[in-house]
């Protein structure tokens, strides 16, 4: 949770305030951190903590079932460990902040945004991206509807789409259209695949999608 | 984002030492990941609360129902008592962003997560919440901010489970240095915007932490609703939203709890609407009279008075929903 | 050799015969009495696969050895000029490769308008760099909002530099252009004096509609990856126009084309925005030249809503007339929108093609802003125009006591879009059903709206297509235009596979580069009825060569063999036969190879497409949201090629609209004139529970022109449903929502006005 005290008031000697204040002629100086305040070093932590970072550290991920080790900064999102350190592009990203599910990937069977999840974090979860909904060349029943019921159009938020309607398929072996809707209100698609996606997320229940997704 | 230590802590005390020495928490990290991608915060030393699980539960016991600070909104909303006894609590957190954000997202995050004010969020802006001269909601955009409670910043507070949980009276068990704790009341840890807070909206001290969040348990012939108006009926911030929490014998309402979201910078409790209920058969007319004393010395600002007749609505409809409720 | 061909026309029923003159090297038309068993089908894509799975390759996806990140730095101010610029912080970053930046002194028209970049080894150390550029910026005044940049007073956006030419001028109208506003006055038919026309009115209905601007906030931002091998450049471009931006390219870095290769493999939505290669394309091309390494330049979010283009505001009066029975006798429309420092706020076309007006008199305005330039966004004009025409419409039917429906029948120019009304009216129960405006009763109140649209027949001639059909039998379809996700790809495997009685499967489509040949951007929803029947007539050729092979195999004349099922054989005799992979064996060389251009135009039944949309929304008159709950669309374009696309393509136009009509708002302040939401959380679009049912009815349209008889159906499914959906809650509450996006604050403000009824 977010500490309520804004701690980065002092920065580079002007106060936050200040800043502004310096700021107020028109000038504006990058994007708005003063040159050199790239990194404020504070005093060491307590003895006994660990401390990752803020340079790379090795990390484990469990990624489609297979242990996959990599170099991350703590900074690093799981959507951009996924897509730049693993090679896994299936998961987009669209807005950066956790409203368009784009990047939706499953955490131990449930979907979370990748993008506001560091990839430090997701060390000792089970990962599941689009990349491992199919077994070899065999879709998933969910990838397969949305093929048949073309659930798709230019295809950029369908990887976050169908994991969003997988999760629901791994919870709930018979959804409701509504249940279909609520588990994918946080996939925004700009090209209108919405009916579509509904469609195919309700045939691929009832072809016995639930096993997998 | 900037770059950032990563401290993994192994007690809460240590936790507390890490925020002394100036770090920040960080449990499901959507607010405070947002604020470091927008570019207007640059914190270098990070705790990760979630390293210690046993912060985060979901238990319900003789007196009451307690939440873990790092118990998620999707545990929350699916915990079986919380959906029993604290309909409204459930219904908050099923409520709140999505799917995937209430999987990640915390309890203590969300009492906690800064204003979602569009000039707050963007760097361009030195807003009085971050410590700038001007709230510039005032004279501008200010379709989704405060008619209750502004000046001189007219943020309202964003924190759908504190609507909620301030309906039930939960209290806040807060840990700060030297081992010392303290409760208190969720009502009594929102600050409005005066002199000396314009930048923090709680009491909250930099070098604290909540560890615990308790309900009283409530008693027999109770209900509760929680209703919230949005534009969008996906992911998308409430116009306004409203808790309500009656304590009824047969039809008659004996006390009520009302207390509204998004339309103030903390949650607003409808004080009137209470009033209008106590001892009270709710019918409808009680109902929209509860309503009607709700908005009841509503200051709205140039874009923003439709929120009085939408609360008025939304809280005439949570009282006869709750009060339909069987306990 | 051309010849003329007699093809049937027309559509439910109402069909007649059409002499056409089919150019040389073209196959007759595919017309209603054509028994086709691929196109015209339900037919899922052939990139569904690869989309499921992840592993279609968006720009945004491409990683060549050795990549580069790289960010650009935009102004934070809608006017300023740039009067210090340090990069040397930026540029000794360790990990920074390249940086570009404009020159000092230049004026910034914009919020988000370019100032610098970076290219660095990540795109974290990127940010951190553009961290260290040093700006001082001079602000300017600036103005953003309609009504003050009107005032002559106003701070001019062009005050120095070149004002962007108008898109499209009709001949004879008047081009004038004071302070911020530039005025294209055009009358229909020329020199019609509309006082006067109107003046024949006996009844009249006026009233002022206004629009707000939306983004195209396609999910896949603007972007492209830059590669240089010596002096050849290859740009993987997220665009919705290949070719355009190979030139534009070539010709802002001074290359010949043919050391420029464009590749787009897969698109993630663009809906106008992307026709043009952007600044963003050319810093990356610089950045990749400095660094000697391949560079990846995607837009943020945010530069995507500032800087990449949007649909412009209206504010439109227009005054209708007709006689009493409802003919219409003239139309004046009066019109402003900005364009931001771009063009093309017009929003007559409605007006100009919907209806049979004899006078029509249109006055639109450019008003020029400081904010992100407009750009053709799906129907450019046309929901803007509709929404307030259709508005006018069901006013003028009210006024006259004529049903909706009758008046439009009465005054439609198309008679397809005629039967379409039957068609709709008859499938909406809610429409037959409905009460009188404003007679709902209770807290939540339905009500049901219509409105009609048009669009037109957009074909690019510049379009080529190859196939090669290769030894062991497979064919390549190539062109090598952009699927922007309507299906382009699919279809082009459908027609050339039924032209050549082949499986789907033997045909490889080769589509997004530029070394392929030429093809449309995809705009004016041209890309179907371009490229369709240049595949048609290439699979058309390249059949008649393998007839020819096949001939003398069989020992018979061309003319006494047809194609089907993978088999070649007699038309009298199936027996005499030999497959196609045995044909393909015996190709002379290795391939059979045919390159078709796109043939002009010829005859055809109907020269505009329309549809027609009713609306079921809900209004819950305590909170003011507006749901909607059912869309019955009825469409034609032409022969449908894939029902299965095309259905997609009716719902993503509908979804668009009601986005449009309900969310959507970019909002800008009015104090500082930055954007407050540049992000998909307060820029809203439609999400799954905010969707309608969705009927979509395809009304088959058989009318020559080409060889498959197509158009294009991308925009106009999206033109009426603002419009239907006002018309909808006007029937609903009985008040006129004559503003967008209709949000619940307004909706409570217009009840609190107009009191209901």
């Amino acid at each position: 949770m977010a500490n309520q005290k804004d701690d980065d008031q002092k920065k580079g000697g002007l106060t936050r305030r200040e800043l502004f204040r310096s700021l107020g002629g028109g000038a504006l100086v990058g994007g708005l951190v003063p040159a050199g305040a790239l990194f404020r070093t504070l005093a060491p932590p307590p003895a006994g903590v660990q401390v990752l970072g803020p340079g790379k550290v090795t990390i484990t991920l469990r990624v489609n079932g297979t242990d996959k080790k990599l170099e991350v900064e703590p900074r690093t999102t799981l959507l951009t460990a996924l897509r730049e350190d693993l090679d896994l592009t299936g998961s987009k990203l669209v807005c950066d902040r956790g409203s368009c599910g784009a990047c939706t990937v499953h955490l131990d069977g449930q979907p979370v945004c990748a993008c506001m999840l560091l990839a430090v974090d997701a060390q000792g979860r089970a990962i599941t991206t689009i990349e491992g909904l199919a077994r070899g060349e065999e879709l998933a029943p969910i990838q397969q509807a949305f093929v048949d019921y073309d659930a798709l159009q230019c295809g950029f938020c369908t990887p976050g789409m169908i994991m969003s309607c997988a999760a629901l398929l791994l919870h709930n072996a018979s959804p409701t259209l509504d249940d279909v809707k609520h588990a994918v209100a946080g996939n925004l698609c700009r090209c209108g695949t919405y009916p579509k996606v509904f469609e195919a997320t309700l045939a691929a229940a009832k072809k016995g999608g639930h096993a997998r997704g | 984002m900037n770059r950032f230590e990563y401290v993994i802590p192994k007690s809460v005390d240590q936790v507390v030492a890490l925020l002394k020495g100036g770090a920040v928490l960080k449990a499901g990290g959507i607010d405070l990941l947002d604020q470091m991608k927008e570019g207007t915060i640059a914190p270098t030393r990070l705790i990760n609360l979630n390293a210690l699980a046993a912060l985060r539960y979901v238990r319900t016991d003789a007196t009451g129902l307690r939440l873990g600070p790092t118990a998620t909104l999707a545990q929350i909303a699916a915990d079986g008592a919380v959906r029993g006894r604290y309909a409204a609590l459930a219904e908050a957190a099923a409520s709140a962003a999505n799917p995937q954000i209430r999987n990640l997202a915390t309890v203590g995050g969300n009492l906690c997560q800064r204003p979602r004010c569009w000039y707050f969020r963007a760097a361009e802006f030195p807003c009085l919440k971050k410590g700038g001269p001007t709230c510039f909601a005032k004279e501008g955009e200010n379709k989704y901010h405060a008619i209750f409670g502004g000046g001189p910043s007219y943020i309202v507070h964003p924190s759908t489970m504190a609507t909620a949980l301030c309906a039930f009276r939960a209290n806040l068990h807060i840990l700060g240095p030297g081992g010392k704790t303290r409760e208190v009341p969720l009502d009594k840890f929102f600050t409005l915007p005066t002199i000396d807070a314009y930048e923090r909206e709680n009491v909250l001290a930099a070098d604290e932490l909540i560890t615990e969040i308790a309900l009283p348990a409530p008693p027999e012939g109770t209900r509760s609703a929680f209703l919230a108006a949005k534009e969008r009926q996906v992911h998308d911030w409430p116009l306004g939203e409203v808790a309500v929490f009656l304590t009824m014998r047969g039809e008659t309402c004996q006390a009520a709890q009302v207390v509204l979201g998004a339309v103030a910078p903390i949650p607003w409790r409808a004080a009137g609407a209470e009033a209008a209920l106590a001892g009270k058969r709710v019918t409808a007319d009680v109902a929209a009279a509860a309503g009607r004393a709700a908005v009841a010395g509503a200051k709205p600002l140039h874009g923003n008075g439709y929120k009085v007749a939408l609360m008025q609505a939304l809280v005439a409809r949570a009282v006869h929903v709750a009060a339909a409720r069987r306990s | 050799m051309a010849r003329k061909v007699r093809t049937t026309v027309g559509y439910d029923g109402h069909f007649k015969d059409l002499e056409v003159d089919i150019p040389e090297g073209e196959p007759a038309p595919w017309d209603a009495r054509s028994a086709l068993t691929l196109v015209s089908q339900r037919v899922p894509r052939v990139d569904a696969v690869l989309k499921v799975t992840g592993r279609a390759k968006y720009t945004y996806d491409v990683h060549p050895p050795g990549m580069l990140y790289a960010k650009i730095l935009g102004s934070p101010h809608p006017c300023a000029k740039i009067t210090k610029l340090d990069l040397s912080k930026a540029r000794a970053l360790p990990g920074v490769k390249a940086v570009w930046s404009e020159k000092v002194g230049k004026k910034l028209l914009f919020q988000g308008q370019e100032v610098a970049a970076v290219a660095a080894v990540s795109l974290d150390v990127a940010e951190d760099a553009l961290k260290l550029v040093a700006v001082e910026y001079e602000k300017r005044p600036f103005v953003n909002d309609l009504e003050k940049a009107r005032k002559p007073d106003a701070p001019q956006v062009f005050d120095s530099g070149p004002v962007p030419p108008p898109r499209r001028v009709p001949s004879g109208a008047e081009v004038t252009h004071a302070g911020n506003v530039r005025t294209i006055v055009a009358t229909q038919p020329p020199g019609v004096d509309i006082g006067k026309a109107l003046a024949q009115a006996e009844v009249l209905v006026e009233g002022t509609y206004r629009t707000q601007v939306q983004t195209h906030s396609a999910l896949e931002t603007h972007g492209t990856v830059a590669k240089w091998e010596g002096d050849h450049l290859t740009l993987w471009s997220s665009t919705q126009g290949t070719f355009a931006t190979r030139d534009q390219i070539a010709e802002a870095l001074h290359l010949p084309k043919d050391r420029v290769r464009v590749l787009c493999d897969f698109m993630g939505g663009g809906f106008g925005a992307k026709l043009n290669a952007g600044p963003y394309s050319v810093i990356a091309a610089r950045l990749a030249r400095d660094a000697r390494a391949p560079v990846k330049l995607m837009l943020d979010r945010k530069e995507e809503h500032l800087a990449t283009g949007n649909r412009p505001d209206s504010a439109q009066w227009l005054k209708l007339g007709a006689k009493r029975d409802g003919t219409l006798v003239g139309l004046h429309l009066k019109s402003y929108g900005t364009p931001g420092v771009g063009t093309g706020a017009g929003v007559s076309g409605p007006a100009r093609a919907i209806y049979k007006i004899p006078a029509l008199r249109t006055e639109e305005s450019d008003v020029f802003t400081n904010a992100g330039e407009a750009r053709p966004f799906r129907a450019p004009g046309h929901p803007q125009g509709c929404f307030a025409l259709e508005q006018a419409m069901d006013e003028l039917a009210e006024k006259l006591g004529m049903d909706p429906l009758a008046l439009r029948k009465k005054n439609l120019k198309n008679p397809v879009q005629v039967a379409e009304v039957e068609r709709g009216a008859a499938l909406c129960q809610a429409w037959r059903g409905r009460g009188r405006p404003g007679a709902a009763k209770g807290v939540v109140r339905r009500g049901v709206g219509v409105a009609c649209g048009v669009w037109y027949h957009n074909v690019n001639p510049a379009t080529q297509v190859q196939i090669d059909i290769h030894n062991d039998g497979r064919v390549e379809v190539k062109n090598g235009a952009q699927d922007i996700g309507t299906g382009t790809r699919t279809f082009m495997a459908q027609v050339a596979a039924e032209e050549m009685g082949i499986p789907l499967d033997l045909v490889t489509v080769r589509m997004g580069d530029t070394s392929l040949p030429i093809g449309p951007g995809s705009g004016g929803s041209c890309t179907t009825p371009s490229i369709a029947p240049t595949v048609r007539a290439a699979a058309y050729q390249a059949r008649l060569k393998m007839v020819g092979v096949a001939a003398k195999l069989l020992k018979a004349a061309p003319d006494e063999l047809e194609i089907s099922g993978g088999r070649i054989h007699a038309i009298s005799d199936m027996a005499r036969s030999i497959t196609w992979k045995q044909v393909a064996a015996r190709i002379p060389g290795d391939k059979v190879s045919v390159l078709a251009s796109r043939a002009a135009e010829y005859q055809v039944f109907q020269e505009q497409v329309g549809g027609v949309q009713f609306a079921e929304v809900e209004v819950d008159t305590e909170t003011g949201q507006v749901r909607v709950r059912k869309v019955t669309a009825i469409q034609d374009c032409g022969r449908p090629l894939n029902r299965l696309t095309a259905e997609s393509q009716v719902n993503g136009g509908v979804i668009q609209g009601v986005s449009y009509a309900l969310f959507e708002n970019r909002q800008l302040d009015r104090t500082s004139g930055r954007m407050c939401n540049p992000n998909l959380e307060a820029y809203k679009i439609c999400g799954a529970n905010d969707c309608p049912d969705i009927e979509g009815v395809l009304v088959d349209v058989s009318n020559a022109g080409n060889n498959a008889g197509v158009s294009g159906i991308g925009e106009p499914t999206t033109v009426p449903t603002s419009a239907a959906i006002a018309n909808a809650i006007y029937n609903a509450i009985g008040v006129r929502m004559r503003e967008l996006p209709i949000t619940p604050d307004r909706v409570l403000a217009a009840l609190h006005k107009g009191g209901g009824r």
